[in-house]
């Protein structure tokens, strides 16, 4: 008798199918097939089990069983196989790509820490221009009852790039507490 | 098999003319696909293909039994196989910078206009480093801060420099084939890069793993790669060497990654001689040479042929093994002369005319070594070794060396008086 790959075997365990009480009951086949197969004079003075007389330190890892199996599933795709003259040019693509993305990255970066000065720069203005002694700066810096009081609804939602797909909703009320 | 070059070559050569000539901002060079560069060579071939085909094959096309053997018969053998021969003759044969598609072609773009924005790069650094050096040295902040300026200033330089090319599939496929020109530093960047990939991890791991790196030299950071050769088959770091290959001095190979010449010194020094009176191991220099060139072009070094009037300064002695020792380390060591600067031959002749007991450590104090390069090879006792000892006139070439026994401790008795 055959017996199961693993990963079979896995499969009658998490499906609860009774496969794997096959194996542990002794295999008595009496047949011309198997008597055949096997050296008939070994199988008469033997009273071990076929499977549990095989060897079991040539057993596989269950891992690379795994991988094989899903290798050579006809399910997972071929490899990607390129000629020389289209894997450069396919390279090329790939590094003009990079290239462009840590352009974007970095103009991003450039822009937000040019705002950030910009803004560091309008308040030390306010703090050593505005003639008040810097009160205003302090008025402006106070974050006393910020987000205790009143909560600004910009941060209703996660704050993102771009609009939303279908805008702000207007029909939008409260749901009435019961 | 159609013979088509016949008919179609004209026609190429028509069709390559009219695309280079109508674009002239993607011309093609040999070496680098942006560098704008004047096609001499071009003109200089189309002189020489007049002639029919027939008359004078052209090596990367011909296709024919009988065409290549009168190719072959003049000395030119065809460029690939028959079938690859055969297959450019009905191609378009476009260079690869020019090949239609619309991708390939806006990445092309994007990766020239980096390519022009870091040789501006270049120029301006350039014109910066000029500007700092043309300051006197109070001006620019002390002697220190210029040098430590300028050197910093040099080495974002030199990173430019290969990220002006590093993008180029060019350069690529040229270094792929092995065509590299070592004179460029891309190229040797990307050689640098496949040596730290493997080769060095390999030879860095054999010079820990078997010791070589306390017992000779307390510390080193290989930056050139060695290779090492017996009558032209090549050594892996910490393989066994027949004693009847190693009787000439070996052939290396030193491919340095920077720019420049430089002076090293190289000494082989086996740290396993036994001794039996002290029951220890001696070092023995088995060869030793100061002041040899080595560039990132010229790395063949043969230690053979080395000048004794000016260089060698131990000549190649044989490594033996006697029977019943452990193997011998022969360790290799490329050591860099302080600012290339050569040193005084017949002062260092003079000094260090003894083989026995010279500790590379001591001749690196001395004369401002630093390592840069290491290579390993072992000997032990084989078949050969005998007839190698009888030549060279080795003294104990009839011993055989035996571990020492030593005499059990006497018996105890398993129950003595304190067990019970």
């Amino acid at each position: 008798m055959r017996p199961l790959s693993p990963v079979l075997a896995s499969l009658a365990n998490v499906f609860k199918i009774p496969i794997s009480q096959t194996l542990a009951r002794p295999a008595i086949v009496p047949g011309p097939v198997t008597a055949a197969a096997q050296p008939a004079a070994a199988r008469t003075f033997s009273s071990t089990n076929a499977l549990l007389k095989r060897k079991q330190g040539a057993k596989t890892d269950r891992r690379i069983t795994l991988i094989r199996y899903f290798l050579n599933h006809p399910l997972t795709p071929r490899p990607l196989r390129f000629s020389r003259t289209r894997y450069l040019r396919h390279w090329t693509i790939h590094r003009a790509w990079q290239l462009f993305q840590n352009q974007q990255r970095r103009a991003q970066t450039l822009e937000l820490e040019r705002q950030w000065h910009a803004m560091n720069a309008a308040c030390e203005e306010l703090r050593t221009g505005a003639g008040d002694g810097g009160r205003l700066f302090r008025k402006s810096m106070n974050k006393r009852g910020v987000f205790r009081d009143m909560f600004p609804i910009e941060y209703g939602r996660l704050q993102t790039d771009t609009p939303a797909q279908e805008g702000w909703n207007h029909a939008w009320v409260r749901p009435e507490r019961r | 098999m159609v013979h088509c070059e016949r008919a179609s070559k004209p026609l190429l050569q028509c069709l390559q003319k009219a695309s280079t000539k109508g674009l002239p901002a993607l011309q093609v060079s040999s070496t680098r696909t942006f560098q704008t560069s004047a096609r001499v060579q071009e003109e200089a071939q189309s002189e020489a293909q007049k002639l029919p085909f027939n008359k004078s094959p052209d090596p990367a096309l011909v296709s024919s039994p009988r065409l290549e053997r009168r190719l072959i018969r003049q000395g030119i053998s065809p460029v690939g196989s028959r079938r690859r021969r055969a297959a450019l003759q009905g191609s378009a044969n476009i260079p690869f910078a020019q090949l239609p598609y619309q991708c390939f072609q806006e990445a092309r773009k994007v990766l020239l206009q980096d390519r022009e924005e870091k040789l501006a790069d270049i120029t301006r650094l350039r014109e910066k480093i000029s500007r700092l050096e043309a300051r006197p040295t109070e001006e620019a902040g002390g002697e220190q801060v210029k040098k430590s300026r300028l050197g910093g200033m040099q080495k974002h330089l030199e990173h430019l420099k290969v990220l002006a090319d590093i993008n180029d599939p060019q350069v690529k496929k040229k270094f792929e084939d092995g065509q590299g020109d070592m004179s460029k530093p891309i190229y040797r960047y990307l050689a640098d890069q496949k040596w730290r990939e493997y080769r060095r991890k390999i030879l860095v791991q054999r010079i820990t793993q078997m010791k070589v790196i306390p017992d000779v030299l307390p510390h080193c950071d290989p930056i050139v790669d060695t290779k090492l050769y017996f009558n032209r088959s090549a050594v892996q770091p910490g393989d066994f060497v027949l004693a009847n290959a190693s009787t000439t001095a070996p052939k290396l190979d030193i491919q340095l990654f920077e720019g420049g010449e430089k002076l090293v010194t190289i000494a082989v020094v086996d740290p396993d001689v036994p001794n039996l009176e002290t029951d220890g191991f001696d070092f023995r220099t088995h060869y030793l040479a100061v002041n040899v060139p080595i560039s990132a072009t010229s790395t063949k070094v043969d230690l053979a042929q080395l000048s004794v009037e000016s260089q060698v300064v131990l000549p190649w002695e044989a490594p033996v093994t006697q029977k019943g020792s452990p193997y011998h380390r022969l360790s290799l060591f490329i050591l860099e002369q302080k600012d290339s600067q050569p040193l005084d031959f017949a002062a260092v002749k003079a000094k260090e005319s003894v083989r026995d007991n010279q500790l590379l450590r001591t001749l690196q104090g001395r004369y401002h070594l630093k390592a840069i390069g290491a290579h390993l090879f072992r000997s032990q006792w084989d078949e050969t070794t005998l007839e190698v000892m009888e030549k060279i006139g080795f003294p104990l070439a009839d011993v055989e060396l035996r571990r020492k026994k030593i005499d059990p401790l006497p018996y105890k008795r398993r129950n003595p008086s304190t067990f019970r």
